[in-house]
C-alpha cells in the first residue's frame, strides 16, 4: 500500500515539502492535492528527484499523484540522458545557462528607458548565440511573461526554442497576474533557488 | 508570428525618446508595431527602432506624421 499524504487545501510549498519528507521514508507514495499549481509542482520535485510520477484525476477536484522510486538501472539511465541530452560542452560540463530577469525594466535611471531596454534584450535574446537554457521570472519581471505583455509573443519563440522558463508563483500571486500568466511554468523558491544553485552561469540584464 | 524578417519594415528615429513618443502614440492609436533593436545591418550605433507589416506601412506614417514625428522606413 503506498503511502498517503493529504496536501489538500495546502498552498505552495507545504505540498512540495510533505511529498519530500514522505518520499525520505517511503518508497511508493501518493500525494493528493486540490490545485493544478500543487501537481506541476510535486510532478516536477519528484521527476527531478528521480521518481516515476503517474497523475489521475479524481473527483470533486483532487489529483492523486502517485510516484514510485525507479530502481537503480533506470535511475542510472536517467542520468545518462540527461547528460547526452545536453546539446553543448558548455552546458555537460557547467551546468545550464540561467537568465534571470528580476523587473520589467532594465538598469536604473529611467523606467521608460528600462521598459524599452527589456524588451530589446528579451527580443534579442531569441537568436543570441549562447541563449539561455533557462530563463527566470522573479518581482515584477513576472509582468513580461502574461496576457497582454509586449514581449509574450518573444517568449514563447523562446520556449518553442526549448527553453524552461520559470515564473514565480508568489511573484505572478502579489501583482494579482496568477490567472493571467501566459508563458512558462508557475514555479516556486525550491525551483528557483535549485535552478540558480547548479547553473554554469547567470546572465542578468 | 510566422512572419520572416524579410517582411517586415521598421522606422528608424533620430532619438530613443523619439522612440518612447512613437511607441506611445501607435499603442494609443492601437496600430500594431514592436519595438526592436534598430539591425546590425542598418546602424551598429546601439538604438532601438519600431518594426511592423508592409500592410500597416500607411497607417504608421499617417498616425506619427499627424503628431510632427519624423522617421525614416527601412526594409528589415
Amino acid at each position: 500500500m503506498p503511502e498517503i499524504v493529504n496536501a489538500k487545501g495546502l498552498a505552495c510549498p507545504q505540498p512540495v515539502l510533505l511529498t519530500k519528507k514522505a518520499l525520505e521514508d517511503h518508497s511508493d507514495v501518493d500525494v493528493l492535492v486540490d490545485n493544478a499549481i500543487a501537481v506541476e509542482n510535486v510532478k516536477r520535485f519528484a521527476a527531478n528527484a528521480g521518481w516515476a510520477v503517474e497523475v489521475t484525476d479524481e473527483s470533486g477536484g483532487i489529483f492523486r499523484i502517485h510516484l514510485k522510486k525507479q530502481d537503480e538501472t533506470a535511475a542510472d539511465n536517467r542520468e545518462s540522458e540527461c547528460i547526452s541530452c545536453a546539446d553543448n560542452a558548455r552546458s555537460a560540463a557547467s551546468g545550464p545557462s540561467v537568465f534571470v530577469i528580476v523587473s520589467d525594466t532594465m538598469g536604473k535611471g529611467s523606467d521608460e528607458l528600462g521598459t524599452i531596454l527589456m524588451k530589446s534584450f528579451i527580443h534579442t535574446a531569441i537568436d543570441l548565440e549562447d541563449g539561455p537554457d533557462v530563463m527566470i521570472f522573479y518581482n515584477s519581471g513576472v509582468k513580461l511573461a502574461v496576457e497582454g505583455s509586449d514581449v509574450l509573443d518573444d517568449l514563447k519563440k523562446i520556449e518553442g526554442k526549448g527553453v524552461k522558463i520559470l515564473v514565480c508563483g508568489t511573484c505572478a500571486n502579489y501583482f494579482s497576474l496568477t490567472d493571467r500568466v501566459a508563458v512558462g511554468i508557475i514555479s516556486n523558491m525550491y525551483d528557483i533557488a535549485d535552478t540558480l544553485s547548479r547553473a554554469g552561469h547567470i546572465v542578468q540584464p | 508570428m510566422t512572419e520572416t524578417s524579410e517582411k517586415y519594415l521598421v522606422a528608424i528615429f533620430q532619438s530613443v525618446s523619439h522612440v518612447i513618443s512613437a511607441e506611445r502614440i501607435l499603442k494609443n492609436a492601437r496600430v500594431p508595431h514592436k519595438v526592436i533593436p534598430v539591425p546590425r545591418k542598418i546602424s551598429s550605433d546601439c538604438g532601438v527602432c519600431i518594426r511592423f507589416l508592409p500592410e500597416h506601412r500607411e497607417i504608421v506614417e499617417n498616425t506619427l506624421r499627424e503628431k510632427d514625428e519624423s522617421f525614416d522606413i527601412r526594409a528589415l
